[in-house]
């Protein structure tokens, strides 16, 4: 054998990780339930402190990292495993937007304010943040939870050596394979149209619109989404928020967009 | 001697936690879980928001319980818009978070508690030499999860469930699917549940008052009044029973009186609805560890072993009678109000609360989750614990409270209230 293929007949050293978050997105990996045993043979899982009481975290070919950045003891958790990792992956959307516990940037101060027990100096909180504001990423995989499916695939595609492909076809592509109504149509605010699938369209297919939270696609036309909504009856604000919630920081700047709409119209 | 121990940190526990130890002349002198988790206001997040974003938006609170998360919401909505949703809706509901219930307790008992028993670092390290165990336990969470994907639309964080009913109601012939899968891996459950009366539990005796959710009607999840031995209390009448301090040297404790920690969770609602379990479920229970070990939490790990069989006979039983009728979501007419809704989490009691404008936005809302609740009983259940160990040296001392903190299956990614505090 040679030195090549021993290198890659060694078992990759993955790592599983979480910081600030709803552990949603562990529990992703963990709900491919026919394959998380093979999950455990194929790759050598070094830490998974979620379900694994000894853990190393040394030396490391992969780490998925949930959660988002909203402490200083989770910029330190995310150094830590970005330096001794080879690749690291932004699992599920806190990681890639900081989802909804970025969302404070849009809230005012007032609204937290009575949750402050004490001063807010001695709260040693760190603005909620995607973690690439703070390191450099090598993989997205989004989704608030991530698809499970997605998540095996990753896995596979890096424990063969390859680079995995994100999905970049809107959620659309995705529910109209599916055979479901169209929310919008029906006058749900859905954003499958700007919206990045490969979940499967798995709300629209439960009946509940899509809240955008695999990001917005490259192209996506906003002015012009957000100009069918209002069409539809949906206030400015409720738009603003709804686009928000999930994407976060990495919505691009809507007033300047809905600034060009008035003036369109004018 | 002083010796200072920081057990960092937690491990094979949902959410993330430290805990500190100051040992004197072998007395514990301190004692401190802390959450390393970060801040996330979900509670101000919430403000301003429509009544009708309230689930999707709390259930981000946690993804271990999102379902009761998004019934809690949902029904403290209906509550503050003065909707009573249909007897259809109640059982789909129940269901919902019996299938949540399944896979939490096959999740936490095999994967999170069990490796303690077995002296083994992982459950799935070991998955080799343990195949039945583990064959089991995947088995019983996939069921779980199958049910929620299939009442709620996704796994994490449903969807289906909508404020008054549900946006899509399951077919019969999935419905069939499902009872027919709770009727194959029924002996799954009950061998859990013997499994789990047959560990060695470590002798402990703490005296906590027990709340849980009760209905004389069925085994309470999603409705009824809030009891113990000695209380009962109306879910209205939440301002009395909840009530929260902070100190400087403690987190955020949360007391039916000041001073006063309390228990959540699956001994306490075995305690309180003894009487309403099923034949098999009570049997398991009286040939088991907890009738007579009621004040010790290491035992909530059979309690929950034994409500996994309960859950399996309540979704029978649902199952055998359910007949899914097509019933559009009501039509919502906004008004203000003020809603409060308990629902029992797999680790026990949730509060949710809002208070409405009269456009339906929502101007307050308060939410106190079971491991919250929980807190002041496991630092006194380690109060408890500790002293005896306390000779055997630091390992004893860590591997002890491990054990002891994971019983109580602590969510501390949910614990909201937990973050709001100034630290040490």
């Amino acid at each position: 054998m040679s030195e090549r293929q021993i290198a890659v007949a060694k078992k990759l050293r993955v790592g599983f990780y979480g910081i600030t978050g709803c552990a949603g997105c562990l529990e992703s990996v963990i709900f491919n339930e026919d394959e998380i045993v093979g999950i455990f043979n194929l790759v050598d899982v070094q830490a998974f402190p979620f379900i694994k009481g000894a853990n190393s975290h040394e030396d490391l070919d992969v780490a998925f990292m949930e959660g988002l950045v909203a402490s200083p003891r989770d910029l330190e958790t995310l150094k830590e495993v970005r330096k001794n990792a080879r690749v690291l992956v932004a699992l599920g959307t806190c990681a890639n937007t900081g989802c909804i516990p970025a969302y404070r940037h849009y809230t005012p101060l007032e609204n937290y304010e009575h949750l402050i027990k004490e001063k807010e100096d001695d709260i040693k909180d760190v603005p909620p943040s995607p973690i690439d504001t703070h390191v450099p990423v090598d993989f997205a995989i989004p989704g608030c939870p991530p698809n499970g499916k997605e998540i095996l695939e990753v896995i596979k595609a890096v424990a063969a050596g390859k680079t995995p492909r994100p999905y970049t076809a809107p959620v659309c592509i995705e529910c109209r394979r599916k055979g479901n109504y169209c929310l919008l149509e029906l006058g749900k605010p859905c954003l499958g149209p700007i919206t990045r699938g490969g979940c499967g369209a798995v709300c629209p297919s439960g009946g509940f619109e899509c809240w955008g939270c695999r990001g917005q696609t490259e192209d996506a036309n906003l002015p012009a989404f957000i100009e069918l909504l209002e069409q539809k009856g949906f206030s400015w604000d409720f738009i603003k928020r709804r686009l928000r919630t999930f994407v976060g920081q990495k919505t691009p700047d809507l007033e300047p967009l809905r600034r060009a709409l008035e003036v369109e119209k004018v | 001697m002083s010796t200072q121990i920081d057990l960092e940190e937690l491990t094979k526990i949902e959410g993330h936690a430290t805990l500190r130890l100051r040992v004197d002349d072998g007395r514990v002198e301190h004692l401190e879980i802390r959450s390393l988790e970060g801040s996330r206001y979900f509670e101000g997040i919430l403000r301003g928001r429509l009544y009708s974003e309230a689930s999707e938006i709390a259930t981000r609170i946690c993804g271990i319980c999102s379902c009761a998360h998004c019934l809690a919401a949902h029904q403290a909505i209906e509550n503050a818009l003065g909707i009573v949703p249909s007897a259809q809706t109640h059982e789909l509901r129940r269901l919902l978070n019996l299938g949540e219930s399944i896979r939490s307790h096959a999740a936490h008992l095999y994967f999170l508690a069990l490796p303690d028993y077995l002296g083994v670092p992982s459950t799935l390290s070991i998955a080799l030499e343990q195949r039945g165990a583990v064959e089991r336990a995947i088995q019983l969470m996939k069921l779980g999860n199958d049910m929620v994907r299939l009442l709620a639309g996704r796994d994490i964080h449903p969807v289906s469930v909508t404020v008054g009913g549900h946006l899509k109601i399951p077919t019969q012939e999935q419905l069939t699917g499902i009872r027919e899968r709770l009727e194959q891996l029924r002996p799954a459950a009950v061998a859990t549940a013997e499994l789990f009366n047959s560990l060695p539990y470590p002798e402990l005796h703490v005296k906590l008052e027990r709340f849980s959710l009760y209905s004389d009607s069925e085994y309470a999840l999603i409705a009824g009044s809030i009891r113990s031995d000695e209380h009962e209390f109306e879910q209205r009448d939440y301002g009395k029973f909840v009530s929260e301090y902070h100190s400087p040297e403690q987190t955020a404790n949360f007391v039916v009186r000041e001073g006063h920690a309390y228990m959540v969770g699956a001994l306490s609602r075995l305690a309180n609805s003894k009487e309403l379990l099923s034949s098999d479920a009570a049997a398991l229970l009286r040939a088991g560890p907890v009738p007579q070990g009621l004040d010790n939490p290491f035992l909530i790990n059979p309690a929950q072993a034994i409500e996994l069989v309960q859950n399996f006979d309540d979704a029978l039983a649902i199952l055998s009678n359910l007949r899914p009728e097509p019933e559009p979501p009501p039509e919502i007419w906004v008004q203000a109000g003020h809603g409060i809704a308990a629902v029992e989490a797999p680790r026990g009691v949730l509060w949710h609360e809002y208070e409405l404008d009269d456009t339906g936005h929502i101007l307050h809302a308060n939410i106190i989750t079971p491991t919250a609740q929980n807190l002041r009983a496991m630092e006194e259940s380690l109060a408890a614990l500790l002293p005896e160990v306390v000779h055997e040296g630091k390992e004893a001392v860590v591997a002890a409270a491990e054990k002891l903190i994971r019983a109580y299956d602590p969510c501390l990614s949910c614990a909201v209230h937990f973050l709001n505090v100034e630290w040490l």
